[in-house]
């Protein structure tokens, strides 16, 4: 008598399907690989133009900033290129993990695939470009002679929290995307607004006292800070901003999970 | 006979056609607040209960939107049914498209790891297979163009080679053997044909009654989503046949009645 495994029956956890662990992490890896390769493939000029758009967006910042507007601020391209990183890291990953389910229509409702695979490599490969724009930023440190400090070294638990409150909220509005297509639009204006907002590129200086609240409501503020003090002020990031992003991280997280495990099963009727 | 493979109780599965209808979260709130929101449901199966057995090979017949790909979307475990169960004792290889999973940028060979995944292997299983997939699918010269450029027959080739190039237990095939030449469409007849002789259940979806009649052993005919016959082939095609013949009958004069009239 051969024993059949009941495999495609298993439903444990996230493992909708029962795709064995082994597949999804292969799964997983190839479908980065397939994302920065086609960002890439297009040889030297893709990669060149990552590489230069913070730094040309940098160059705008500062003659707008600093020349038009004259704020101080000590090494304000350094300032201003951490914040364009951390912002195009977030809004890029989370559109494109918002859309990933929709592109990937066609294989979601001919494949058994579990619907999660898609926005979590999403935000692997913005976290993967994250850490290629550190050459450009590299390169801005150097010429500025900024000096970092050993707490350089916290950089990595920073980007950590990042990715993890980011793939939250991809995980949020990834079914929310496929149920209503209005969805996509409304967080396109939203995240407008939320750069607006967030002090990406101009010094919490600036800001009106009467304006405070909003700055402080906003949650990317943390993410921001936890992001920027490891390089720019070569600090550990205080204990405020560092609780209340893991703290968000896990929040989005759970919400995002929890969207995924009662939804996922509506995805593909829905796409 | 032994444990059934593939076991559905009373398997209904059903589609709110509203949120199709007003797919903005705008419309959404509208209407929930107003308590407006009806949905018209649509009925894909209904009670549909089946048992097949290891080594059956059975021809899905009905028509356009009887519910056939939605039942094979069930046993794929792609669509979750609304109601009854579905229980498939074996791996599922899902054949609904060829092709699927494809990325038009990457070359054929980057394709076949990342179709291989999404059937369900590592990539250390599919770098095993990778020569046979290439010489069963003929693309020795053009594995490494981008499959942009391939022809729709390469494609489809290359998609089955992939999606057979391990025996599963269950087989699903969805009115896909028509794509690609003759020769290829031959072997992939006996590429099914080999698989089923050692055990493979085979589920085919085809609009033709003949290929249906020439290969299966057993038949099952849909009608808006329920179980019309099923049993053997011969019987069900015959009385399907019977049933679309009827059917065009009645078409027909109720055109003729309505030119009269129109006249």
């Amino acid at each position: 008598m051969e024993f059949v495994s009941p495999l495609r029956s298993v439903k444990f956890g996230l493992r909708i399907s029962g795709y064995r662990i082994e597949v999804l992490r292969d799964l997983l890896f190839e479908l980065v690989k397939k994302d920065l390769k086609v960002r890439y493939r297009r040889s030297v000029i893709g990669f060149l133009w990552t590489m230069l758009q913070p730094l040309l967006m940098m160059g705008v910042m500062y003659i707008v900033f600093s020349e038009v507007f004259r704020f101080n601020i000590s090494n304000y391209p350094v300032y201003a290129l951490v914040g364009i990183l951390f912002w195009n890291f977030f809004s890029q990953s989370v559109i494109s993990a918002m859309n990933s389910l929709r592109f990937n229509s066609g294989i979601i409702q001919k494949m058994p695939v579990p619907p999660w695979i898609f926005p979590v490599s999403s935000v692997i490969s913005g976290t993967i470009n994250l850490g290629l724009s550190f050459i450009p930023l590299a390169i801005i440190l150097l010429l500025t002679g900024h000096k970092p400090t050993i707490y350089l070294f916290f950089l990595p638990i920073s980007i950590i929290i990042i990715t993890i409150f980011t793939l939250g909220v991809g995980l949020i509005l990834s079914p929310l995307a496929v149920f209503f297509y209005d969805v996509t639009e409304l967080v396109g204006v939203l995240l407008i607004l939320l750069m607006y907002i967030t002090p990406t590129f101009y010094p919490m200086s600036i800001v009106p006292p009467k304006f405070f609240w909003i700055v402080y409501l906003n949650p990317l503020r943390s993410m921001l800070e936890v992001f920027r003090d490891p390089i720019y002020l070569g600090k550990i990031p205080p204990t405020s901003h560092l609780s209340a992003s893991i703290a968000l991280g896990i929040l989005s997280m759970l919400i995002g999970v929890y969207i995924f495990k009662t939804q996922s099963r509506k995805i593909a009727f829905h796409l | 006979m032994g444990i059934p493979i593939v076991e559905l109780k009373r398997v209904s599965l059903k589609y709110r056609l509203a949120r199709q209808k007003t797919p903005t979260f705008k419309e959404y709130m509208i209407h929930w607040i107003k308590g407006v929101l009806v949905y018209e449901d649509l009925w894909a199966l209904r009670d549909v209960s089946l048992e097949l057995y290891k080594g059956d090979m059975i021809g899905i017949v009905g028509r356009n939107g009887a519910g056939k790909s939605t039942l094979l979307k069930v046993i794929a475990k792609i669509l979750n049914p609304t109601s009854g169960e579905c229980i498939v004792r074996g791996r599922v290889s899902p054949l609904l498209e060829l092709g699927i999973g494809f990325d038009m940028e990457l070359s054929g060979y980057e394709n076949i790891y990342l179709a291989g995944l999404f059937l369900g292997h590592t990539k250390k299983e599919i770098a095993t297979k990778i020569d046979e997939i290439v010489e069963f699918a003929e693309l020795e010269y053009f594995i490494n163009s981008p499959v942009r450029n391939y022809s729709s027959g390469m494609v489809a080739r290359l998609g089955f080679a992939i999606a057979t190039a391990w025996r599963p237990e269950i087989l699903i095939v969805d009115e896909i053997l028509s794509v690609g030449d003759l020769a290829f469409g031959k072997k992939c007849i006996e590429r099914i044909k080999e698989f089923r002789s050692q055990g493979t259940t085979i589920l085919l979806v085809s609009h033709a009654g003949n290929i249906v009649e020439e290969l299966c052993n057993k038949a099952v005919w849909l009608e808006k989503g329920i179980v019309y016959a099923a049993g053997d082939t011969e019987e069900v095609i015959e009385k399907y046949y019977n049933f679309i013949k009827s059917i065009t009958n009645e078409e027909c004069r109720r055109e003729a009645i309505f030119a009269r009239q129109a006249l």
